[in-house]
């Protein structure tokens, strides 16, 4: 029996071990990166580094993710990429974790890239001397109502101060809006007020009035479509990716009379709108250079394109 | 030879009892460090006494929309589950044979291991539908959905605390009772609540702190408006806050650091609580 629990402590220590020896080399690697750089001339056959990190902004994971699979199943080992490269497996993760995270997780250094669902601010551009930007696309934000919405049957055009209004909670009931409308609660749904989609719908359309306090605040983009495709009553921003999952359960009203089509959003009238930005700092390396060419090629926007957002050409 | 075994096995358990009290220790101070920015910035007065949380717009600091929310939640939580978990709990130590107890405990159990984002799921889809549906709510997330699924998650915890403790008094009193010619619902009512009402209560307030830390099911249910809670109303409890916020903060911002001391604060409270049932306790058992 004795030996049983040493045997036991033994391997929980293992298990503790083996934890520490699969974290380190993700954390240690990033750090290798810049180690790289002063060493001009050496071969660089020995650090071939088959990882690319990404990490960041929950819409453009799933893009990201997408792509990457895609990469790997077509291509498995990095000499098939290019030949001057080693015979390793291609290993590229997506960890999603918000806009926020994606810098900071390239300022900490413990990811290759960062996925930004907004531009990158004056504040963190400091932080990141040497910043790369890369455009994967642009998500637009439209103002989605239940299909049984009736305010459907008066108008399908909201102005900017209408929707000010109505986030704001001056128009309390969907009766503020137009006399017609019957006496309901106007329920608004928004995505988490620190967030990117938040930050664009503030800066894009309300400015300096803060949305009303006891709005709901959804955990993602998904379960915001949810609460409009549950609820009658209410509206909130719904990304253009997401609304075109579900067409059908969820109807978007114009802004300032612009429908949210693609054709608007790339030339710019439609005014919500947010780029979708993998972020770096230095230099890439070759094989983080070959990933991203083939994430700006047309197979990869083609797949930014059936995600729903608008690829940027 | 079995020495020096035994030698190896005292400084491995050492280590490991080490290196787990130092994590503790890290995960606290790290919260710590990280809040000191936000103490040094926004006074007690405002995060503490505040009534508005906006933390990018008016850049107003208030923890207590979201610790009244959390001790609200919370509170209904034991309060729903509390009669239900002894009340199921005196079923299981006088009402059912032994055999069965065991496969009906193990059930119970298993609620306990149901990952808590699919009960903030079947809340979402179910629940909140239910209070729309039936009590004429515009929207049904609420304090109440909150505190309901919260109480569904806690019973297991109470029904497997008290069911030992009634275990333990019914070896010490229950063949003395039975003797005397009491009735077994006497015996429960008389002896064994008021035998087990230490070990009940120390149990409330351990499923109470846990509640206060559950963030994925409330956050799908509650509608995290960071307003003051009403029972049929909208609110946000701390973990939601930090879960919604903490990803897309700026990083090293007062807002980032203000998260950080939500956490202090959240951590604090639940240490206190800690504290009184372990105080508790030791009355309890002396």
């Amino acid at each position: 029996m004795k030996k049983f629990n040493v045997l036991g402590i033994f391997l929980i220590l293992l298990m503790v071990l083996a934890g520490c020896s699969t974290e380190k080399p993700a954390a240690a690697e990033p750090n290798a990166a810049p180690a790289e750089t002063p060493v001009v001339e050496e071969p660089k056959e020995d650090e071939f580094n088959p990882q690319i990190l990404f990490n960041g902004s929950s819409t453009l994971a799933p893009v990201m993710a997408s792509i990457s699979t895609n990469f790997i199943e077509g291509n498995v080992t990095w000499d098939k990429v290019d030949a001057s490269f080693p015979e390793k497996n291609i290993a590229i993760y997506v960890s999603a974790g918000g806009s926020g995270q994606g810098v900071k997780s390239v300022i900490d250094q413990t990811s290759d890239f960062g996925m930004v669902a907004r531009t990158v601010k004056d504040t963190e551009k400091e932080q990141l001397p040497e910043l790369k930007e890369f455009k994967v696309g642009i998500d637009a934000l439209t103002l989605g109502v239940n299909p049984n919405n009736p305010v459907l049957t008066v108008k399908n055009n909201l102005t900017k101060d209408e929707i000010i209004k109505i986030f704001s909670g001056e128009f309390k009931t969907w009766k503020d809006l137009d006399a017609s409308l019957p006496d309901k609660e106007i329920i608004v749904v928004t995505r988490d007020i620190g967030g990117g989609a938040h930050e664009v719908f503030q800066s894009k359309v309300m400015g300096d009035v803060q949305v009303k306090a006891d709005a709901i605040q959804a955990p993602s983009m998904g379960a915001l479509v949810t609460k409009i495709i549950e609820n009658e009553y209410a509206i909130g921003y719904a990304s253009f990716g997401v609304v075109n999952q579900n067409i059908g359960k969820v109807t978007t009203l114009s802004v300032d009379g612009v429908e949210a089509s693609e054709e608007n959003i790339i030339n710019g009238s439609y005014i919500i709108q947010r780029p979708l930005i993998a972020i770096f700092n230095g230099e890439l390396t070759a094989p983080q250079q070959a990933f991203m060419d083939y994430v700006m090629s047309e197979e990869g926007l083609a797949v930014v394109e059936s995600m729903g957002f608008v690829p940027v050409k | 030879m079995k020495e020096y075994k035994e030698k190896i096995f005292k400084s491995l358990i050492t280590i490991g009892a080490i290196l787990s009290s130092i994590l503790v220790l890290l995960v606290f101070f790290y919260i710590l460090k990280e809040s000191i920015p936000f103490f040094r910035e926004v006074q007690i007065k405002e995060y503490l006494f505040g009534d508005t949380w906006s933390p990018l717009g008016t850049e107003k600091y208030s923890f207590l929309p979201m610790i009244l929310a959390t001790l609200y939640v919370s509170f209904l939580a034991i309060f729903i589950a509390t009669p239900l978990g002894v009340g199921c709990a005196l079923f299981l130590s006088f009402h059912v044979n032994k055999k069965y107890t065991k496969i009906l405990l193990s059930f119970i159990d298993m609620i306990a291991g149901i990952p808590s984002v699919i009960f903030g799921f079947v809340g979402l889809i179910i629940l909140v539908k239910f209070l729309e549906n039936n009590l004429n709510m515009a929207t049904g997330e609420s304090v109440l959905a909150g505190g309901m699924l919260l109480a569904v998650m806690l019973f297991p915890y109470i029904v497997t605390g008290c069911t030992e403790t009634f275990e333990k008094g019914k070896m010490k009193y229950y063949t003395a009772s039975l003797s005397l010619g009491v009735s077994k619902w006497y015996t429960m009512r008389k002896v064994m609540l008021p035998f087990g009402a230490n070990s009940i209560f120390v149990n409330m307030l351990l499923a109470f702190s846990r509640a206060m830390g559950e963030t994925m099911a409330v956050m799908m249910v509650t509608g995290n408006s960071p307003i003051f809670p009403r029972l049929l109303g909208r609110a946000e409890t701390i973990p939601s806050l930090i879960a919604l916020e903490m990803g897309t903060s700026t990083y090293k911002s007062i807002h980032y650091s203000s998260l950080y001391a939500a956490g202090l604060i959240l951590i604090i409270i639940i240490l206190i609580i800690q504290f009184i049932a372990h105080k508790i306790n030791k009355i309890g058992s002396r």
